[in-house]
């Protein structure tokens, strides 16, 4: 059962939720790979079928037309999350994406979901460290209605007193839900503020408490002024819908909204780790200890990332992988996962452990370093590079079977890659990868100095 | 593996506005959309296969239901153990050999079983066939259920039932039904309880298996990028030597259904909750229920939807909660109806209150128009999404094997949601949104939330930590 509305949720910062529906997770650390022989491809999307034009106002627009179902997607990507809050402010940019459906000029508070309901449409967004995402799904005769419900709270917002009241109280429920429901994020909170010293990258999306409660009105102005401008965002509409259509519509709502001066640069840099870090968390209902392991990794720009998601395949995917066979195999861990989210700057590479009965938690810490040590010190077999190179294929052409997963990722690597047909090139990228790559990279980054261990439990262990 | 037309039921909407004059419906156009042809073939022993072609990607989604579920546990959690032993092993392949084998491919194989249907589903690249399917035959044909591998798995299991309990949200469903049909055998959970998995054995594996698992039980359902007379030609040589052994054995779940006869609470303490996680409901329809599709719009402006009545009311306009809902959940022969939430302890009984108030104005107040004219369009314009990728379809078509529903289901989906008129949705009201003697299980701090627990109904307090999901 789903008790809330998936609107609104946070990131996929909590992968484990996830488990069990492997194959829906395109969103987020989506990644493709592929082998350029034996597959028929002829009906699944490529480069050209897409096509992107840029209004005047700077605003990147991509649309891929595909009527298989009388729908279609509008996503807008928005290039602000918790990276470019501060302390007293965090959490604003989650904050803020529930207010930018309180109401605006010609849509008053609650009219932009009525509407858009009333159109035969649902809505939801996202939030991450990195960006804020709107998501329209809507049956394609309602395409203009969409263009005019977004272009009304993108250029005229209104932030109302009495709205920020009762939406405050809704976020600090969403934080608490996610803290009473998710050892996860439980963890996540405190690991992060440790593994980061400087950059913002150390709060939670969800941010502080204390911020949730105290932000202004002034504050949630100014936020939007600094970031809803048209050059700050990439849209991309998937679906029953014709290009001309699109550009027409495109140029009658969205393009009169003025640019403005881009933002300012987030200059922290994140000073190098030079010893192991660690956190606990005590938590009573929790039945047996979780370990969390987090390593920081470059960002997604960087030439690594393709080995360091292979590694984290190699690692954790299906039952075959190094934790599947030398921990929950074993009866050491029930589960042990990682996640490694696209990223505008260097974050953190993690590592989740649940364990079984009896085991304590530096028994589970120690079995998930010894996987991580074996690939540093062994490397890995070219079966297994070539395993997880066709589980990334396999994952692309998921992503690519429906309008709201097309839509999703073109805009995810449009937004860390700089091009969303890099999306296509990735097979080639992780093809190119060796069993080399993967070890270099296990050397250079998932090592003692470079990590942070946090561990969630019911008791403490103690001094003796 | 969750029921297609279960989540429909929670989820539904679609239209766009207009007029309706007198008891006439309104009409709003949101495309046109019907289920994509498909053949239906039925082996010499039964065995009954749907295929339907669907070529974006060069994939294959491949599902077999077998007509057996929790409601046929002898032992809780027997059936649910017997669709994951399928796993361990089969054809004198071991299971780290199927593991390593599909992974190699990126393809999955994943097994489970819910109330009254075990599942087996596999997804892989099309260029894949030939050595998929005989894995995925194995699996439901000749399991192994190696006595090794079984131990490992049931031990795991055990600590992952304590270790669910960690998230109310995860198991509030469970004690919710428990608490509904008691002994029936609608009540029993389907991931069983850590005492009684902890008791199960290979051979009760076994027995299940030779008892249920057999063509003329079983559809297969594939869906994706393929070639119908050589996949038929393909599941003649491995399906069509499989023998029925023994008539399977059904109970008869219309017997012995519940009577609610007054409100009750059951509490369940978990001492170190920041939050309080309830349910509040009673008896809901049957899958074959004629207005399936107008309780799924009145349920839509109830508690289906963003602008729904229920998270309007305690989300937006009071921030009580980040989400709240309610839904019908409809099985082959009975159901339940539930208004979900969650909310601070301190905020608890405002919470559930305001939640009942809410649920009140369906008889206080009724619908108007233009919500009406809404949630049709809602309903409608959702629709299709729900019937995009080759698993969605796979599951939508098990679905209709296991509760006996055809293709009108998604043909006559729009003309049924157009006709429906005011009229229609007082009736429904009426009839099938339970009013008397709600039934409510809180999950939260005892301590905190005692008192509040006993103005609903008489209170039955449990621990968390206790096995099961209630009585």
């Amino acid at each position: 059962m789903t008790l809330d509305f998936q609107r609104f949720i946070l990131t996929i910062n909590d992968r484990k939720q996830l488990k069990g529906a492997k194959y829906e997770t395109y969103a987020n650390g989506v990644a493709v790979v592929g082998r350029s022989c034996g597959t028929s491809v002829v009906n699944a999307t490529t480069a050209k079928d897409i096509d992107s034009f840029t209004l005047d106002n700077s605003m990147k627009i991509m649309v891929l037309e595909d009527s298989s179902i009388p729908n279609a997607n509008m996503y807008l990507f928005w290039k602000v999350g918790s990276r470019n809050e501060v302390p007293g402010i965090t959490g604003i940019s989650h904050f803020f994406e529930h207010m930018m459906f309180n109401g605006s000029k010609k849509y008053g508070p609650k009219m932009f979901d009525r509407t858009m309901e009333a159109a035969g449409g649902a809505n939801n967004a996202y939030t991450t460290e990195d960006m804020t995402v709107y998501t329209n799904w809507f049956p394609a005769n309602a395409l203009e209605t969409i263009f005019d419900l977004e272009a009304d709270r993108i250029a005229n917002l209104d932030i109302n007193a009495e709205m920020v009241e009762s939406e405050r109280g809704v976020v600090q429920s969403e934080r608490t839900t996610g803290l009473e429901n998710s050892n996860w994020r439980t963890i996540q909170e405190a690991l992060k503020s440790v593994a980061f010293a400087a950059h913002p990258y150390s709060w939670s999306v969800i941010g502080y408490e204390s911020d949730i409660a105290a932000w202004t009105l002034a504050d949630l102005q100014q936020y939007h002024k600094t970031y809803y401008a048209p050059n700050n965002a990439v849209v991309v509409i998937a679906g029953d819908v014709k290009l001309a259509e699109v550009k027409k519509l495109a140029n009658q709502y969205f393009a009169p909204i003025p640019a403005q001066a881009p933002p300012k640069a987030v200059r922290t840099v994140e000073p190098l780790q030079k010893g192991e870090r660690r956190v606990f968390v005590k938590k009573e209902s929790v039945t047996t200890p979780n370990v969390m392991l987090a390593y920081h990794v470059p960002a997604t720009s960087h030439a690594d990332y393709y080995a360091l998601d292979l590694l984290s395949a190699i690692l954790s995917q299906g039952n075959s992988s190094r934790f599947y066979q030398g921990l929950v195999d074993k009866q050491i861990a029930t589960e042990a996962v990682t996640y490694m989210p696209m990223s505008f700057d260097p974050n953190l590479f993690y590592i989740l452990g649940v364990a079984n009965s009896g085991i304590d938690a530096k028994n589970l810490e120690l079995g998930l370093i010894e996987q991580i040590n074996l690939i540093a010190t062994d490397g890995v077999t070219s079966n297994e590079l070539e395993k997880v190179k066709n589980l990334k294929l396999m994952e692309f052409y998921q992503t690519m079977e429906t309008i709201n997963g097309k839509a999703d990722t073109l805009g995810t690597y449009e937004m860390y890659f700089g091009r969303f047909d890099k999306l296509f090139d990735a097979p080639d990228r992780y093809n190119t990868v060796t069993a080399e790559d993967i070890q270099r990279v296990a050397q250079t980054y998932l090592i003692r100095a470079n990590r942070t261990v946090g561990v969630l439990a019911a008791t403490e262990e103690s001094d003796k | 593996m969750t029921c297609t037309l279960a989540s429909v039921a929670m989820l539904s909407g679609c239209a766009t506005s207009s007029k309706e004059v007198g008891g006439v419906a309104t009409v709003v156009e949101t495309g046109r959309f019907s289920l994509p042809q498909y053949q239906t073939i039925t082996l010499e022993n039964g065995l009954k296969v749907n295929m339907m072609v669907q070529k974006e990607v060069p994939l294959i989604t491949m599902s077999a239901v077998v007509r057996v579920g929790a409601v046929n546990d002898t032992t809780s959690g027997l059936a649910s153990m017997t669709a994951d032993g399928l796993m361990l092993g089969a054809a004198g392949q071991s299971k780290a050999d199927i593991e390593q084998t599909l992974d190699f491919m990126g393809a999955s194989l994943q097994t489970g079983a819910d109330n009254e249907g075990s599942y087996i589903s596999t997804h892989f690249m099309s260029k894949d066939l030939d050595k998929v399917l005989p894995i995925f035959s194995h699996v439901i044909l000749q399991p192994d259920f190696d006595q090794t591998e079984f131990t490992k798995l049931q031990q795991r299991q055990v600590v992952g039932l304590s270790q669910q309990k960690e998230s109310p949200r995860a198991v509030i469903g469970r004690y919710f039904n428990k608490l509904i049909f008691a002994q029936h055998p609608y009540g029993n959970p389907s991931s069983g309880n850590s005492e009684s998995v902890a008791q199960l054995t290979i051979d009760q594996l076994r027995a299940f298996h030779q008892s249920y698992y057999q063509p003329n039980n079983t559809a297969i359902s594939i869906v994706g990028d393929f070639n119908p007379s050589d996949m038929r030609t393909k599941l003649e040589a491995v399906f069509g030597q499989w023998q029925n052994t023994e008539v399977a054995v059904q109970a008869d779940l219309s017997q012995a259904l519940p009577t609610l006869t007054k409100s009750r609470v059951l509490l369940v303490d978990k001492p170190d909750a920041i939050e309080t996680t309830f349910v509040i409901g009673g008896l809901g329809i049957s899958m074959d229920n004629p207005d399936y599709v107008g309780l799924t719009v009145v349920n839509t402006i109830l508690g289906g939807r963003f602008t729904s009545w229920l998270n309007d009311e305690l989300r937006v306009n009071a921030g009580l909660t980040y989400g709240a809902r309610s839904g019908f959940s409809p099985y082959s022969k009975a159901g339940v109806f539930q208004i979900s939430t969650f909310t601070k302890a301190d905020t608890t009984k405002e919470a559930i209150d305001l939640a009942l108030k809410t649920y009140a104005r369906l008889w206080e107040k009724g619908i108007d128009q233009a919500t009406l004219n809404s949630a049709k369009a809602y309903v409608k314009g959702q629709f299709p999404t729900k019937y995009e990728k080759a698993s969605q379809l796979a599951g939508l078509m098990s679905d209709m094997y296991l509760y006996g529903f055809n293709d009108d289901f998604i043909n006559q989906f729009q003309t049924k949601v157009d006709g429906l008129t005011l009229a229609d949705t007082e009736r429904l009201i009426k009839q099938y949104f339970p009013q008397q003697h709600l039934q409510y299980v809180l999950i939260g701090n005892a301590a905190k939330i005692a008192d509040i627990a006993k103005q609903y109904g008489e209170v039955t307090q449990i621990s968390i930590t206790d096995s099961g999901f209630g009585q």
